[in-house]
C-alpha cells in the first residue's frame, strides 16, 4: 500500500512540475464546454427541447466537463510511450501490480483536477447564473457515480492504451477513443438526443457512466429507482473491465518484446 | 517553381516511407473518420430538433465543420513537420536546417506527413459539397472564381496559425508545441456559426486568431447568410495578414535560436 501512495504523490508532483502543460492539456474538453454552452444558450432560449431548460443543460455540460477533467492528467501518454519505447520492462521487474500502480498514479492527480474543476466551474456559474443542487437521495447517488466515474474512466483508457502491444500507432487509438466516449458518454450532447437505437445502446455500454449517469442524476431527471440502477450498471462495468483488463494485460504481455536492456 | 518541386520530394521522402506502415494508416484514417462521423451525428441530433441556430441551417453548420476539417487535413498532409519544430528546438537540432540552401520554415513543415490528413481532406471536401449541393447559391463564372479564392485563403490561414503558434515555441522553450496544440483546439470553436459566442470570443475567433475566417466568414458571404456577411469579402486579405504575420514570427524565433553546438 505505502508503495502505491508513493506513485501518486509522484504523480501529482509530477503534473504540478509541469502546470502550463497541465492547463494547456484541458484545452480540448474546456474549448467543447465554451461551445457548447454557446450552443445550447441560443438553442434554448426560446423553449425547452426533450425537457432540457437552459439553467438544466448548463448544469448538465458543467458535469460533463467535470467527468472530462477527471482522470486525465499524464494518464495515457506517458504509460503509451513506456510501452512503445520499451521501458515498460522496468514497470514489470518492479514488487507491484502493474495496473493497480497505473490506477495510483491516476488517482494522485486527482485533488490538482478537482481544484481546476472548481475553478471552472465557479467562473461558469459566475457568468451564466447557478444551477440547482440536487437533494437527500439524489445527492447521495451523485456522489456515488462520481466516485464510480474514477475507476471506470480509467479502466477504459487503460484498456484502450494496452492496445500500444499490438499498434505501434497510439495517436490513432487514442483519436478513436475519444471519438466513442464523446459520443457514447452523452458529453457531446445527451443521449435522449440521438436517434432511440442509439441512444439505448449507448445506455448500457460502458461509456454512459462517464458523463451521462451522473448529469442525469445531478438534474433529478432520473428517479432514486432508475439511479440506482444507472450506478448499479456502472458498477457492473467497473468490476467486468478490471478483471478483463487483466485478461487483455496477460495477453500483452506474451506480445512484448523489448530490445535489449 | 524550383522551391515547390523540391518542397514536394522532400515530402515525397517521408510518404514512400509512411508506405511501410500500412495498417498505421488505416488506423489513423478510422480514426479521423469516425471523429467526423461523430460530429456529424452530434449535428443531425442537434437539428432533428430545431430548425436553425441563429439563422444557421444542418447543410450550413456542416460547411463550417466540413472547412475546418479541410484546412486541418491540408495543414497535416502537406505541412505536418511544424508541429515537430518545438522538439527540434528544445534539442538544439535546427542546425542541419540552418546550412541548407533552402528556406528553414519549409525545410521544418516538410519533415513530416500526416497521413491522417488524408482522409480530413477528404471528408471536409464532402460535408462542405454536400453543404453546398442543399444551398441556393446562384452558380456565376465569378461566384466559383470568388470560392477557390476563398477557400485557398481559409487554408493559408490555417497553415500560417500553425507556424506561428508553433514558433511561439522559440521564446517558450518547451519540448512539447502544447500552446500550438492548445490554440488549434480553440480553432474548433470556428466550426459553429460566431454569432453565437459574446463579443470577447468573437473578437478573439474574427481578430486576434482568426479562425473565423477559415470557416465563418467565407461561408458566411457564399450562403448570404447571417449579420456582417460582407466580411468574407476579407477573407484573402486576412490571409496575407496571417502569412505575413507568420513569417514574421518565424524569423524573430529563428534568430533567437541557440544550437546545442553539433
Amino acid at each position: 500500500m505505502r508503495s502505491y501512495r508513493a506513485l501518486a504523490r509522484a504523480a501529482a508532483r509530477a503534473a504540478l512540475a509541469y502546470r502550463l502543460s497541465l492547463l494547456l492539456g484541458m484545452g480540448a474538453v474546456l474549448v467543447q464546454l465554451v461551445a457548447l454552452l454557446a450552443v445550447w444558450r441560443v438553442v434554448l432560449a426560446q423553449s425547452p427541447i426533450n425537457g432540457f431548460t437552459w439553467p438544466q443543460m448548463r448544469a448538465y455540460l458543467l458535469v460533463a466537463f467535470a467527468a472530462g477533467i477527471v482522470v486525465s492528467i499524464l494518464g495515457d501518454f506517458r504509460m503509451a510511450y513506456r510501452i512503445l519505447d520499451g521501458d515498460v520492462a522496468l514497470d514489470l521487474v518492479k514488487p507491484v501490480d502493474y495496473q493497480k500502480a497505473r490506477f495510483a498514479e491516476s488517482l494522485g492527480g486527482l485533488w490538482i483536477e478537482l481544484a481546476l474543476i472548481g475553478v471552472v466551474v465557479g467562473v461558469t456559474l459566475a457568468f451564466t447564473g447557478g444551477v440547482d443542487l440536487p437533494a437527500g437521495a439524489g445527492a447521495a447517488l451523485f456522489v456515488a457515480s462520481m466516485l464510480l466515474l474514477v475507476p471506470l474512466k480509467f479502466l477504459i483508457v487503460y484498456v484502450s492504451t494496452l492496445a500500444c502491444f499490438w499498434t505501434q500507432n497510439f495517436m490513432g487509438v487514442q483519436w478513436a477513443r475519444l471519438a466513442v466516449v464523446n459520443l457514447l458518454s452523452g458529453a457531446l450532447i445527451p443521449l435522449v438526443y440521438l436517434p432511440h437505437w442509439l441512444a439505448t445502446a449507448a445506455q448500457w455500454s460502458p461509456f454512459a457512466g462517464l458523463t451521462s449517469t451522473p448529469a442525469l442524476i445531478f438534474l433529478g431527471r432520473v428517479d432514486a429507482g432508475e439511479g440506482l440502477l444507472l450506478v448499479a450498471v456502472q458498477l457492473g462495468w467497473v468490476l467486468v473491465l478490471w478483471f478483463g483488463a487483466r485478461l487483455v494485460w496477460r495477453a500483452a504481455l506474451r506480445r512484448l518484446t523489448v530490445n535489449g536492456g | 517553381m524550383r522551391t515547390a518541386r523540391l518542397y514536394l520530394r522532400l515530402l515525397g521522402a517521408h510518404f514512400r516511407s509512411l508506405l511501410e506502415y500500412e495498417t498505421d494508416f488505416l488506423i489513423l484514417a478510422g480514426a479521423t473518420v469516425l471523429m467526423q462521423v461523430v460530429n456529424i451525428v452530434f449535428l443531425a441530433a442537434l437539428f432533428a430538433k430545431v430548425p436553425v441556430l441563429n439563422g444557421w441551417t444542418f447543410w450550413s453548420v456542416l460547411m463550417m465543420f466540413g472547412a475546418v476539417a479541410l484546412a486541418e487535413g491540408v495543414g497535416s498532409l502537406f505541412f505536418d513537420g511544424m508541429w515537430n519544430l518545438a522538439w527540434h528546438i528544445n534539442r538544439g537540432e535546427l542546425d542541419y536546417y540552418l546550412v541548407r540552401p533552402y528556406p528553414v520554415a519549409l525545410q521544418v513543415s516538410s519533415a513530416a506527413l500526416g497521413i491522417n490528413g488524408l482522409s480530413n481532406i477528404v471528408t471536409g471536401s464532402l460535408m462542405i459539397g454536400a453543404g453546398l449541393a442543399h444551398s441556393a447559391v446562384d452558380w456565376t463564372p465569378w461566384r466559383v472564381g470568388l470560392a477557390v479564392l476563398l477557400l485557398i485563403s481559409s487554408v493559408v490561414i490555417k497553415v500560417s496559425i500553425n507556424l506561428a503558434t508553433n514558433a511561439v515555441c522559440f521564446w517558450l522553450s518547451s519540448p512539447s508545441p502544447m500552446f500550438a496544440f492548445a490554440m488549434h483546439q480553440v480553432g474548433d470553436l470556428a466550426r459553429f456559426p460566431l454569432s453565437i459566442y459574446p463579443l470577447a470570443l468573437k473578437a478573439v475567433l474574427g481578430v486576434a486568431l482568426p479562425f473565423a475566417f477559415i470557416s465563418y466568414f467565407p461561408i458566411a458571404y457564399l450562403l448570404d447568410t447571417g449579420p456582417s456577411r460582407w466580411l468574407g469579402l476579407l477573407t484573402p486579405l486576412a490571409a496575407v495578414y496571417c502569412a505575413g504575420v507568420a513569417a514574421l514570427v518565424f524569423q524573430r524565433g529563428l534568430r533567437r535560436y541557440e544550437s546545442a553546438g553539433n
